[in-house]
């Protein structure tokens, strides 16, 4: 047999005396290995942006929704029922989430506008371990209140604005400001044109603390995270009509533009809401406290804010009463295997009588894979025409060179060598087409996003980049190249191990 | 292979083309032997047979029947690896087209039997040795396309030459040449014959070849119609 350099010397050279051959057999290749690695790599860069929306690898748990006389008797979701799940061996976790059930607004400065939006219904919380998405999310993500904090001091609270429910977070003091209520002649404190009071925050440390009114102490702001959902329809619809200015959708660069993460503080009245005639029922006086924006989570409810679940239980116990303070919303649930999903929503309808929400992203996935797969299989196909467009200039070759293949059987070659002569250098061809192909699809790549970033509007999940060029896209690629080429190469390759060497040799 | 046996054996070989009414009976029972060290003309005219007969000789081509001895290997036994060894190690082969691989330089030309032999050393110089023995060491980086047709022939008997052979088959090897390089080629095989022992079989309408074989073995019609120096003596083994 022959030694493995010297074929593939002989392959080299070979492949690169006949450009003409080259080409004509290439050329398929090239536009077949360019369409596949381009569709493959934008369907990976769809499906990934789809996930980020949709995270497939938790699933919720609700309780299905019923009612009687206009009352909601759907089942308790409560830490039985968490238990319960958590029994299961293909359950990896299970954390609660809990809505806020009581209405509550909102009210910060963001760019000198003063926002007011709905917090009651679009606010949830969850544990602080399922929410770690970046450093200062794991930093900030927690529970202030139940940890034991030195900068507890006792304050004196902002007065209530005679104007407003809730009125702005107030600032740090500065030398206009004094820390604390500044009060008139009269005693009593005041307030500017606008009905905010003159009053500087006296906690420690003001970009992080708050006065509370209720204690009286200073408290750390609870940290809320929001979900990319929110900055995309706020950049793709919000900020233009609002002539806001568009957020980063890197949470670092967003709060250091802004001055840092004091400038994401805001108020939210507790039992108050901008919407008229609201008939919930409450079992506390409003009340006032400062949440600040720390990061942009996935884990986030799509449309609202999330916040340690500690804050939401102990707001909805204040207002709501215990009931709603142990009732959960839904239970996510992290699967050791996705593959046992089926099995586990059997379980959770049999035994439990709940069900898994309806996953969009399920749907989504299982779009995109059928979205790939025609789109595979067209590449495929150019790439199995190229195939046959290989055999056909391989056929010609064989033909064309019939005395010199001879020649070869005449001095030494079996029909093995000869046999892995043409199918090298068909496999060469595929290759070097299939790297040219992988280059042209690269290309073509940044071409598409040059034109998206220049001509397209911004919308909401608008990608930086379409594509997604992963490890195993290029190397599919290469290899696809190879195999198809190897595989047009095969029945030219048969031909000419087959040819009677001295028939070969008198052939003019 | 033994010191005496002949270098190639060929008995009642026979061979056919074509099929029902198209078949064409080229070899009819051939059978000769040749010895170490001779060098055989092979005459007859065109269709017969002689250079069918070279091939299967070679193992480029195969019998319907009969028996093949070449250097001690029965070759219609061995399988194509064997055969293929053969070829590469012990058997030099001359064309009439020269057959020379126009995009090689000379010297790749000559060395290309090394491409399929394992452990090959010191190729390059091997090569050059060969073409030095025909008088083109100053080509060795010329292409084909830049020789002339004898020196292309010279090439071809240099790369036969590449591994030593111990038999060297030779088909109209001066076809394409003007009787001066003719001359000088035949001259060549003679010395090739007479000093390194090489055994030749050449299959010729040259009746100057026919002139300095040691025996000449006419063919018609697929057989052997005479085998002697008679028929060189009576001056009927040149063109036809």
């Amino acid at each position: 047999m022959m030694p493995i350099g010297n074929l593939a010397r002989m392959v080299t050279a070979n492949t690169l005396r006949s450009r003409r051959h080259f080409v004509l057999s290439a050329f398929g290749i090239v536009i077949g290995i360019a369409t596949f690695v381009l569709f493959l790599a934008s369907t990976e860069q769809v499906s990934s942006v789809l996930e980020k929306i949709f995270p497939l690898d938790q699933v919720q748990v609700v309780a299905p929704r019923a009612s009687l006389l206009g009352k909601d008797i759907s089942k308790k979701l409560d830490d039985a029922i968490v238990k319960t799940i958590l029994t299961r061996k293909e359950v990896a976790q299970a954390l609660p989430r809990m809505n806020l059930t009581f209405p509550a607004f909102g009210r910060g400065d963001f760019e000198g506008n003063d926002l007011k939006f709905e917090v009651g219904g679009f606010a949830d919380g969850i544990d602080g371990s399922f929410v770690q998405d970046d450093p200062r999310i794991k930093e900030q993500f927690k529970d202030w209140d139940a940890i034991n904090d030195p900068k507890r001091v006792a304050c004196v609270p902002p007065p209530d604005s005679p104007t407003q429910e809730v009125i702005q977070s107030p600032g740090a003091p500065n030398a206009n400001r004094p820390a604390g209520p500044q009060l008139g002649p009269d005693g009593q404190p005041t307030f500017d044109k606008d009905g905010q009071p003159n009053y500087g925050n006296p906690c420690p440390d003001p970009d992080e603390y708050y006065c509370d009114n209720v204690d009286q102490r200073c408290h750390h702001r609870v940290p809320v995270v929001m979900s990319p959902t929110m900055i995309e329809l706020y950049n793709g619809q919000f900020a233009k009509s609002h002539g806001l200015p568009i957020a980063d959708t890197d949470f670092v660069k967003f709060v250091t533009q802004r001055g840092g993460l004091s400038a994401m503080r805001f108020s939210i009245g507790l039992g108050l809401t901008t919407i008229a005639g609201s008939n919930t029922t409450i079992h506390h006086r409003p009340r006032r406290v400062e949440a600040v924006l720390v990061g942009i989570s996935d884990k986030a409810m799509p449309i609202g804010m999330t916040m340690p679940i500690q804050y939401i239980e102990r707001w909805n116990r204040e207002f709501q009463g215990e009931e709603a303070a142990t009732t959960y919303s839904s239970i996510i649930v992290t699967l050791r295997d996705k593959g046992q999903l089926a099995p586990f929503a059997q379980w959770l309808q049999d035994s439990l009588d709940l069900r898994l929400e309806d996953s969009l992203g399920q749907k989504f996935a299982t779009v995109m894979f059928v979205i790939r797969l025609v789109l595979v299989l067209i590449s495929l196909i150019i790439i199995a025409i190229s195939a046959i467009n290989i055999a056909h200039n391989f056929f010609m070759q064989v033909t064309e060179r019939r005395r010199e293949l001879g020649l070869l059987r005449a001095v030494g070659a079996t029909q093995h060598d000869v046999r892995m002569v043409v199918l090298g250098e068909a496999a060469l061809i595929g290759l070097i087409g299939g790297i040219l192909g992988v280059l042209f699809g690269v290309a073509m790549a940044l071409g598409v996003d040059y034109a998206s970033a220049h001509y397209l509007p911004r919308f909401p999940y608008k990608p930086d980049t379409w594509f997604h060029f992963k490890w195993w896209i290029w190397m599919g690629g290469l290899a696809c190249a190879a195999g198809f080429a190897v595989l047009g190469g095969y029945l030219p390759a048969r031909k000419a191990s087959t040819m009677e060497p001295a028939q070969a040799l008198t052939q003019n | 292979m033994t010191a005496n046996a002949p270098v190639i054996r060929l008995r009642d070989v026979t061979k056919s083309y074509g099929v029902g009414a198209a078949k064409t009976q080229v070899l009819r029972g051939v059978s000769f032997d040749v010895d170490r060290g001779e060098l055989i003309a092979l005459v007859g005219q065109s269709g017969s047979g002689k250079s069918t007969l070279l091939n299967i000789i070679g193992g480029l081509d195969q019998p319907d029947a009969g028996e093949v001895e070449v250097l001690g290997v029965d070759t219609l036994k061995a399988n194509d690896k064997k055969r293929a060894a053969i070829r590469n190690e012990s058997i030099g082969f001359v064309f009439q087209a020269f057959n020379l691989l126009d995009h090689l330089t000379v010297l790749q030309n000559v060395t290309i039997p090394s491409s399929f032999a394992r452990d090959a050393k010191d190729i390059d110089g091997r090569g050059r040795e060969a073409l030095r023995r025909v008088g083109l060491s100053d080509f060795a980086q010329r292409k084909p396309g830049e020789l002339s047709g004898g020196q292309k022939q010279r090439v071809a008997i240099a790369r036969a030459l590449f591994n030593q052979p111990k038999l060297l088959l030779c088909d109209e090897p001066t076809g394409n040449l003007d009787s001066e390089t003719g001359k000088e080629v035949i001259d060549f095989f003679r010395e090739l014959n007479a000093k390194d022992g090489v055994t030749l079989v050449i299959v010729t309408h040259e009746r100057r070849i026919s002139s300095v074989a040691k025996r000449v073995i006419a063919m018609r019609d697929g057989m052997i119609v005479e085998t002697t120096d008679e028929a060189l003596a009576a001056g009927r083994a040149g063109p036809t």
